[in-house]
């Protein structure tokens, strides 16, 4: 049981300076379900390697528990790792897989047979401990895979995608037995995925990281109501938040309002002392709002906008409209599926204020 | 196919049949393709007959079954322990030392025949078993083969281990082996052929007779034979002796073979 302490951490490769992740700064709480969300190729994996010891660090330190692990073997660090593919031994059957480890720790017969009797009951593979890793399903192997790093009782516990060779259906499962088993054995967690559902639903806290800069570590629903930048905010929430570009004004009255090129929209207070405290009167701002809170004519005369139906989505429980707003990309509202539109249909609706967000137009920041 | 299948393993036939065939069957025109009156008179000619010359034949025959199978296990274990760092570990020159490898084996053994003679001849290793061995150790296509065989492996296996607490030597033996023995499998086959029909060696660095091999028993028997009657009948068994071998080697490997050829073709 530890938890994990990464300071100014840094992956260069080669002589290119550019570093693949770069000043990584991050404190894992003991018993903590931290994941790594990102696109490929933002140094989410890179950096669960270095904690594992799989990949040299450039610069920084990582601790686990208090101990310095920079220079430790992979061995000796008291973790195990679950891969994408499972990474089970061909070889060897089940048990042998799992065995595998205390094996090489030299632990005595019967404790070997208890621990894996132990974890292959936790995760219900006890049926198939004779068969080989080609004989079961992606489902199951995946379970092996688990068991094989349950078993050996370490401080952290690293995955590396462990969810996504499988189906849509198992990994709905797979994601509610691993909290399950989270909360069982109340051990550290670092799950790193690029699945935004697999974070959200997992995570008690997540790392959400881009070019191998962490933009905004915090708790799910934080990640959601607060996104720290436009990048966050969109890459968290299915569909995609809306932006609209537009510029901050002060009407006769001395209140604050949005304009675009087709539509003015009255702020909410929050919001006008938001944008006042930064200096905001009179610039460029890009509006952040979420589907959801995007509905048909409602009680806001205020912020009522009109915009031309353009296609939908049926989602079963939602439907979702895309309406041209005179927008680079088209504004996507959350709608009852009842409601039906054809092509062209100019199709009103009110945007929730109080729950929009205002980015800095080029550094898309979100004004706090 | 069918046809040309029988039409490739008509000789296979033609040696069995040839060893059992007595004296008068051997010379009869036109040959006949199957034994008559199949008997073992051959086989105790040429086995009694040698066995008052000095060197008797089945101590050709020993120095071949042991330096072949040697040369298995040794061949097999170089390749093995030169392919896996040369495919998993990053150091530098790796990619001049595959080159080289590839390169050798665009060569001809002849070309390198005088070289291989010096160093055999430096490191005084002539007329023992160990001249033998090490100049057929090295067998490029054997490397290539495995090589490309460790490349399927997946790194997180190796990754996994090493989590798992292996060091290189258990990753090796446990992890790389198993999951190679098909390809491993083809490299012994190669390495058996290439050193139980091996004249070479003998020739070259074997001048005491004690210490030749087989073949060259053979290659000497059928020469001094070319237009003889005499000793015809030993010629055709040694002759079988020599395929049988290579026969049941293969058999027993034959399906991890199969397996490896399936395997390069798919992937």
């Amino acid at each position: 049981m530890a938890g994990v302490r990464i300071n100014h951490l840094y992956k260069r490769y080669g002589k290119d300076k550019h570093a693949v992740v770069q000043d990584f700064q991050l404190e894992i709480k003991d018993k903590e379900f931290i994941v790594f969300v990102g696109p490929s190729g933002c140094g989410k994996s890179t950096t669960l390697r270095m904690i594992a010891g799989l990949e040299d660090i450039s610069e920084g330190e990582i601790y686990i528990g208090d101990q310095l692990v920079n220079k430790l073997a992979p061995k000796d660090r008291d973790i195990s790792m679950v891969f994408q593919n499972y990474a089970l031994y061909p070889n060897l059957t089940v048990y042998e897989n799992i065995a595998f480890g205390l094996r090489m720790r030299k632990l005595p017969k019967h404790e070997i047979d208890l621990a894996v009797k132990n974890a292959s009951r936790i995760l219900e593979i006890e049926p198939y401990l004779s068969r080989k890793p080609k004989e079961l399903s992606g489902g199951q192997r995946q379970r092996v895979a688990l068991g094989r790093a349950i078993v050996r009782n370490p401080k952290l516990f690293l995955m590396d995608e462990p969810l996504s060779n499988l189906d849509a259906k198992l990994r709905v499962t797979m994601r509610m037995e691993i909290t399950k088993l989270h909360k069982k054995l109340g051990t550290t967690f670092i799950f790193v995925t690029h699945d935004q559902v697999e974070a959200m639903t997992m995570a008690d806290r997540i790392v959400v990281m881009k070019s191998g800069v962490i933009q905004q570590c915090d708790t799910p629903e934080l990640i959601y109501s607060k996104p720290a930048n436009t990048f966050v905010a969109s890459f968290i929430g299915s569909p995609q938040i809306n932006f609209i570009n537009g510029k901050v004004q002060e009407n006769p009255l001395g209140r604050l309002e949005f304009h675009t090129n087709r539509f003015q929209l009255k702020l909410h207070e929050t919001a006008e002392d938001i944008l006042r405290k930064n200096n905001q009167v009179n610039k460029s701002v890009i509006l952040g709002i979420r589907p959801e809170n995007v509905k048909l004519e409602g009680l806001f005369s205020e912020t009522i906008i009109t915009g031309i139906y353009k296609e939908n989505e049926l989602m079963g429980a939602d439907r979702f409209l895309y309406l041209d707003i005179g927008q680079e990309k088209p504004l996507i509202a959350r709608v009852d599926p009842d409601n039906r539109f054809a092509e062209n249909d100019k199709v009103k609706v009110e945007l929730d204020l109080s729950k929009a967000h205002f980015f800095h137009k080029d550094s898309g920041d979100r004004f706090k | 196919m069918l046809i040309l299948s029988v039409v490739m393993i008509l000789p296979i036939i033609y040696i069995f049949n040839h060893a059992f065939k007595p004296y008068h069957e051997l010379f009869v025109y036109p040959p006949n393709f199957f034994v008559q009156e199949p008997n073992v008179q051959n086989f105790v000619e040429l086995f009694w007959v040698t066995s008052n010359s000095i060197v008797p034949v089945s101590r050709y025959l020993f120095n071949s079954l042991l330096i072949s199978f040697l040369s298995v296990v040794g061949v097999t274990a170089v390749s093995a322990l030169c392919a896996y760092p040369l495919s998993k570990t990053p150091f530098p020159g790796k990619k001049v030392i595959f080159s080289t490898i590839i390169l050798m084996l665009m060569f001809t053994p002849e070309v390198i025949q005088i070289p291989r003679y010096l160093v055999v001849s430096h490191l005084g290793i002539m007329n023992t078993y160990l001249g033998h061995l090490l100049p057929v150790l090295a067998l490029p296509v054997g490397v290539f083969l495995l090589k490309q065989f460790v490349d399927q492996i997946p790194d997180s296996l190796l990754e996994a281990a090493r989590i798992d607490g292996a060091n290189e030597l258990i990753v090796f033996a446990r992890i790389i082996i198993p999951m190679c023995m098909p390809a491993i499998a083809t490299v012994a086959i190669l390495a058996f052929q290439n050193s139980w029909g091996n004249t070479e060696t003998s020739q070259l660095f074997m001048q005491d007779d004690e210490m030749k091999n087989f073949p060259f028993f053979l290659s000497t028997l059928t020469n001094n034979l070319a237009n003889n009657v005499a000793r015809q009948g030993a010629a055709a068994v040694a002759a079988l002796i020599m395929l049988v071998p290579n026969l049941i080697f293969f058999v027993i490997l034959q399906s991890k073979v199969i397996s490896t050829m399936a395997h390069s073709g798919i992937k």
